[in-house]
């Protein structure tokens, strides 16, 4: 479903530093992107290339926009993919990452938990949990996918999950969780709020990819422009689009 | 030959037949309940809709949750029932909505159980003799044997009930396995420290974490999980019990002889398990009866994962290895939900679409 027939949509992240160091790296590969309206304009161009329009969106709604094939190439985390949808990674073809907003997604506990170094404790605790305090255990966080995928590889059946928009890691102090599963770049919001990653606990290395959409429509055309445009960009080997 | 819809007609008056009940739950049901008895693993393959008010709904995933609830909401316990049904259940696979037609059977509050689960596997061969298959794949596992086989083989309390918790998981259980027999990898444990020390500790980090000393995990409960870990990394599982955990985890075989091969691994290793092994062996042999042509396995560790099943659990596949029926013991159910006492309880449901198919091969 592109916009144009025969043409590319490109989605880039509507806002903060995720806009910024695509534009660059966009631009520096000559390809640079005009956004006419400013931060509330959503649609803008690539200077020489009429095929391409580029749709600004949030990072979220580009991973599952790439997904569902509703644009052709984005730029977005890894970690947004895999959230997205359960099998997501299988709708979309990771052409290159961009080297910027590196973050891992892990799985925190209170620092207090003396007892539980790795996923296998938290699989204990989760078993006796219900019988202990009458309720579940209680896991704050936006990824919810990715938190059932890393639980179950663990055999964790025993807890649920409780989705937080902001602010994930102060969820245990406010009492509203138990533990949490988050993305952090640093450990340093993690270790401010007294929690500790656990041994096993990275759930994924996260960084903005160059991503594109195999439930799009690739026709010939297409296809052949989406080599042209990639070629420009550079870092990437020719064929990719004999994947799609 | 029977068509399609002589054979739905059958099954609608096998699940009418005059000595049970046949249930029909509503299509939307409240979210809660599901989450709350098999948690968020389960939870994924809900279909889910939300009322203006946040309140969470879900179109039908299954009979069984419904079927117990109002047999505990009408005040039942101690009534044996049986309860039938069929009709459509929806879950989400792979992210895709799918629609399953289902029928099954619920024996709840029976005062025989082991009568119980042989009307439930005659029920699921009924089922399946009326598409035509007489030789399904019979899998039978024993969710009661291994907890009996884990006390039977002095397996120590506390790794008792983490072997236990992750059975029905091979991956999660295989690790630990791989942690006990390779006592050279545990941590060494420090020096063990008093109880009251480690609850202060704890206590200051808690309170410097900003965390409440009573909402969550309690200090006391940290502390006693942490000595526990101390001792167990100090007393480790002997290697011999390891190895006979291994074996008996690793019996997956024809039943009669995989019965002959567990007893005789706990004789070797010095206990009588014959008692025990009996009841399934029962069991095996009245399934073996009613369909002389089916092949029927013991798979030593083989238990759905959800913690309400008790004592024997079995599953009947087709000639591609779907699931055609599936069922057993889940005498915990009753309470999880909220009896005062336990009830038991057995069933088991089929897999109606893909019967169809089968019959069409």
């Amino acid at each position: 479903m592109s916009t144009v027939p025969g043409g590319l949509t490109l989605a880039v992240p509507s806002k903060g530093r995720l806009e910024e160091l695509t534009r660059k790296t966009f631009s520096s590969s000559r390809l640079t992107i005009a956004r006419p309206g400013g931060a509330r304009s959503y649609i803008g161009s690539i200077k020489n290339q009429p095929q391409v329009t580029v749709r600004f969106y949030p990072a979220a709604e580009i991973a599952r926009e790439l997904i569902l094939g509703g644009v052709d190439i984005g730029v977005t985390g890894t970690d947004l993919i895999h959230e997205a949808s359960e099998n997501g990674e299988e709708n979309v073809l990771f052409v290159r990452g961009l080297g910027f907003g590196e973050a891992d997604v892990v799985v925190a506990v209170p620092d207090s938990w003396i007892d539980v170094q790795q996923m296998s404790d938290l699989a204990d605790v989760a078993s006796d949990f219900r019988a202990r305090h009458g309720r579940w255990l209680r896991v704050a966080t936006k990824y919810v996918n990715l938190t059932r995928r890393q639980f179950a590889k663990y055999g964790i059946a025993e807890y649920r999950i409780v989705e937080s928009a902001g602010a994930t890691e102060a969820a245990p102090a406010a009492g509203s969780a138990d533990l949490i599963v988050d993305i952090t770049s640093s450990g340093s919001t993690l270790q401010a709020n007294q929690l500790r990653i656990l041994e096993d606990g990275l759930i994924m290395k996260s960084e903005a990819n160059l991503i594109v959409s195999r439930t799009a429509d690739w026709t010939p055309l297409r296809k052949a422009q989406l080599e042209a445009l990639l070629s420009i960009m550079g870092g990437v080997p020719p064929g990719i689009s004999t994947l799609l | 030959m029977k068509t399609a819809s002589e054979r739905y007609a059958a099954l609608v008056r096998l699940v009418e037949s005059r000595t049970v009940t046949r249930a029909e739950p509503p299509l939307l049901l409240p979210a809660a309940p599901y989450f709350d008895l098999a948690g968020e693993e389960f939870g994924r393959n809900l279909l889910l809709t939300t009322t203006n008010n946040g309140v969470e709904y879900c179109l039908r995933p299954d009979f069984t949750l419904p079927i117990a609830q109002q047999y505990l909401e009408e005040g039942l316990i101690g009534v044996p029932s049986a309860f039938t049904y069929l009709g459509p259940i929806f879950r989400q696979l792979a992210s895709t909505p799918v629609e399953f037609e289902q029928a099954g059977l619920e024996l709840l509050g029976q005062a025989e159980s082991d009568q119980a689960l042989d009307q439930v596997l005659t029920f699921a061969r009924w089922a399946l003799a009326i598409y035509d298959i007489t030789a399904p794949n019979v899998r039978f596992g024993g969710v009661g044997l291994f907890e009996a086989f884990l006390e039977a083989a002095n397996v120590p309390p506390a790794w008792r009930s983490r072997i236990r918790h992750r059975f029905g998981h091979p991956e999660a259980l295989q690790r630990l396995m791989e942690r006990l027999a390779n006592p050279e990898e545990r941590v060494t444990a420090p020096a063990p420290d008093s109880r009251d020390t480690v609850i202060e500790i704890v206590t200051d980090a808690m309170l410097s974490g900003g965390l409440s000393l009573i909402g969550s995990r309690t200090p006391e409960e940290i502390a006693d999980r942490y000595l526990e870990k101390q001792a167990l990394d100090a007393a480790p599982v002997p290697a011999e019990t390891v190895a006979l955990l291994q074996d008996y985890l690793s019996v997956a075989e024809s039943a009669e002889s995989a019965f002959v091969r567990i007893s005789s691994l706990c004789h070797e290793a010095g206990f009588d398990f014959d008692e025990p092994l009996g009841q399934v062996r029962n069991h095996a042999a009245a399934l073996a009866a009613l369909s002389p042509s089916a092949d029927v396995i013991f798979d030593a560790s083989f238990s759905p994962r959800l913690d309400y099943y008790t004592g024997i659990v079995f599953e009947m596949t087709g000639s591609d290895g779907e699931v055609l029926a599936s069922g057993g013991e889940y005498g915990r159910m009753l309470e999880r939900l909220g009896a005062p006492e336990p009830v038991s309880a057995s069933g088991c449901a089929l897999w109606v679409d893909r019967l169809e198919r089968e019959a069409n091969l």
